[in-house]
């Protein structure tokens, strides 16, 4: 094999990193906290880089090298500064740079002013939850968060662990059944980027993604107000009908679409499914056809979801529904 | 061993193979020929026959011997089986005041009369036979080999045939059903079963009769979407049974819709008796009329209630019975094969069994909705 080729071979193989280069990576921080970790990342490389040089140096040394440097290398001073005092000083160094960097993410839990949002992991998605002084909001697998303000997540789990992951905007903290963990963090500017759950949860797990959408303030506002509305009254015969089709079908068991009977609490509420920007966990952006294609067929989209496939409908029932849920804004 | 073996093992073995060889040709020459006579009508000579029903024997033993039999003696389980036993064995195996059909008895082996002439098989004996059947004798497997519920019925049937008496067996097998006796030109000119094998009345009870076994659904007042989608899936085996299939597949479209239309327009049947057990009900309603989110188990009535879609059955006043077999099947991975039991398979896996004890005892015990009669 020439170089050139298997430097080709290795630039292939690196492709799938740049894909998530800009909406899902540590390498392109867009908030402080994330910023801060990026930084820590790099130093620590850069030290660590130094380390594997010298003792990749004193090992070629004490192979071949001359007499002398061999006998040094061997002497108990050699040992004792070279195996003991350096690494303790040096891990010392690193611990310490590493707490100054983070301590911007260590947690008050109630600061004053910061917007608290509470997310839940659950089997395979996310519920999120805003406190709000006009009502419930209530939505899933997407967060909006107001660019510059700082926020506080309190992220609990349903059922096992969990782990909440923003790349782009901060660390990684486990959702652990029956506790509260925290994260804090701040976006610094207007964004889309996407999360992961980062902690093997069971069957769909790699399917268990979220959007954060980072708004400017008033837009947010904005949002947040349209949020707390129940939903709108259907205005076609067509959406009347998805409506009907809706709650006649037993959907209300497990969603809540406030403002009509659906009251259910077993999966996401959907008050507001037409404004997200995907249906059935980040698998699809939310059109009418990929609404009923979950509805129909979603084991096939996310294979191993709690949602029963719902083979039942007529075509032109399902589609009722789909018009309906897709118009929801 | 002396040198010489060697040459000696490679020539019997060339001999052993020849002869084989020459066997197998002779049988296939014999078979070929068309000298054989495979005539039922003319029995099997005794060693062959004796051959066979010990082969016969020994082979229902050693299948059987993983097989653990249930409590047999529940008077449901009877029913059920005397009802099955009437329309798909009596034919061959004949029953208390049915004979065996004069062309069964033609058949070789002729089919034992099972009223008078059971050999003194196991419990899980007859089972085996029941499900796999017995090849060269004309007794065929269970139409649905998965549902072990139906086949124990069958066994505990035929465990009481033999102290049966002629009206105790026809009112286990025919239930409220009675064949009117017709006039000469009816018995001329109307096609009709003396038997009666194809009445679903003969289970599910009709008019303001219920059914005769706590095993079998209630249709009273059933949408009747329902009722035919049922129908249908049971008639294509969608939905595996082997009581429901044979009995549904001869209906064409139009007599499913006769018939699924008559049982939703009767009045729903006069709810069970509610429970003694009070802890038992309260989780009941809690299931059903609110769930078990945290276990991400929906409420029943969502779908089942008075407003669902037509396509849903209404559970009021339901079998507790008949719906614990249901939810068990479910849970055991059987009948998600149908658009309904796809959406409540994975449910029932989320419940524990006394989450179905209790929700099946409460919603027995709930009155069903007079208003859902007649409703297309």
């Amino acid at each position: 094999m020439t170089a050139v080729r298997r430097l080709q071979l290795l630039a292939l193989a690196a492709l799938p990193l740049t894909s998530c280069a800009d909406h899902q990576s540590v390498l392109n921080p867009r908030g402080p906290e994330a910023l801060q970790l990026a930084q820590l990342s790099w130093f620590l490389f850069a030290v660590c880089t130094f380390v594997l040089v010298v003792v990749v140096v004193a090992a070629a040394a004490a192979i071949r090298g001359p007499a002398g440097a061999r006998a040094m290398l061997a002497s108990p001073r050699a040992v004792v500064w070279a195996g003991i005092v350096f690494p303790a000083v040096t891990l010392t160094g690193l611990l310490i740079c590493g707490v100054w960097l983070t301590r911007a993410a260590a947690v008050p839990a109630d600061e004053p002013g910061a917007l608290r949002i509470t997310v839940v992991g659950e089997q395979w998605w996310w519920r999120v939850h805003y406190p709000h002084p006009g009502g419930t909001v209530a939505t899933a697998n997407e967060i909006r968060i107001p660019a510059g303000r700082t926020l506080v997540f309190a992220l609990q789990s349903a059922d096992v662990i969990h782990s909440f992951w923003v790349p782009n905007l901060g660390g990684k903290v486990d959702m652990i059944p029956g506790r509260t963990t925290y994260l804090r963090l701040r976006a610094a500017e207007p964004g889309v980027f996407r999360g992961q759950c980062a902690e093997f949860c069971g069957g769909p797990h790699g399917l268990m993604a979220l959007r954060v959408v980072v708004l400017p303030p008033s837009q947010f506002e904005a949002w947040l107000e349209a949020q707390t509305r129940v939903a709108a009254e259907p205005s076609s015969p067509a959406t009347r009908r998805g409506r009907d089709l809706f709650v006649a079908a037993g959907c209300g068991a497990c969603h809540t679409i406030r403002g009509t009977p659906a009251t259910g609490v077993v999966g996401p509420d959907l008050t507001h499914l037409g404004s997200r920007l995907s249906v059935g966990v980040d698998t699809s952006p939310v059109t009418q056809a990929n609404i009923a294609r979950f509805i129909r067929d979603g084991q096939h989209v996310k294979p191993g979801n709690l949602m029963p496939p719902f083979r039942i409908f007529a075509a032109d029932d399902l589609d009722a529904i789909a018009v309906y849920l897709a118009g929801l804004q | 061993m002396t040198t010489a073996a060697p040459g000696r093992l490679a020539t019997m073995a060339v001999w052993t193979l020849a002869s084989m060889a020459g066997l197998a040709l002779a049988l296939f020459l014999f078979a070929w020929s068309g000298l054989y006579n495979v005539a039922a009508s003319r029995g099997h000579w005794a060693v062959v026959e004796w051959l066979l029903a010990f082969g016969m024997r020994n082979s229902v033993e050693l299948r059987a011997m993983p097989i653990r039999a249930p409590a047999l003696d529940d008077p449901d389980l009877v029913k059920l089986g005397a009802a099955h036993f009437h329309g798909g064995c009596a034919f061959c195996h004949g029953a208390p005041g049915i004979p065996v059909s004069p062309i069964a008895q033609q058949m070789l082996p002729p089919p034992p009369e099972l009223a008078t002439s059971m050999r003194p098989w196991k419990d899980e004996e007859i089972f085996w036979i029941v499900q796999h059947g017995i090849k060269y004798t004309g007794m065929p497997g269970w139409v649905a080999l998965e549902r072990a519920d139906e086949i124990w019925a069958v066994v505990a049937f035929l465990k009481r045939m033999p102290q049966m008496s002629a009206s105790s067996y026809s009112e286990l097998a025919l239930g409220s059903v009675r064949s009117a006796s017709q006039d000469g030109k009816a018995l001329a000119t109307v096609e009709s079963d003396p038997q009666s094998t194809g009445a679903c009345a003969r289970c599910h009870g009709a008019e303001a009769d219920g059914p005769t076994s706590a095993l079998v659904p209630r249709l009273h007042g059933q949408p009747a979407e329902f009722l035919a989608t049922s129908l249908r899936d049971y008639a294509s085996g969608i939905r595996r049974s082997g009581i429901m299939q044979p009995l549904a597949a001869p209906l064409d479209s139009e007599d499913i819709r006769r018939l699924a239309d008559y049982y939703a327009r009767l009045s729903p049947l006069k709810q069970h008796a509610a429970a003694p057990d009070k802890s038992l009900l309260e989780r009941g309603q809690q299931l059903a009329t609110v769930g078990d989110p945290a276990n991400g188990v929906p409420a029943c009535n969502t779908c089942h209630g008075r407003e669902a879609l037509a396509r849903y059955p209404r559970l009021a006043g339901q079998s507790a019975l008949y719906m614990t077999g249901q939810l068990q099947l479910w849970r055991a991975g059987h009948q998600a094969s149908t658009d309904g039991g796809a959406i409540m398979a994975p449910i029932a896996q989320r419940l524990s069994d006394r989450d179905i004890a209790a929700v099946t005892a409460y919603l027995a015990s709930v009155a069903a909705d007079p208003a859902a009669t007649g409703r297309p």
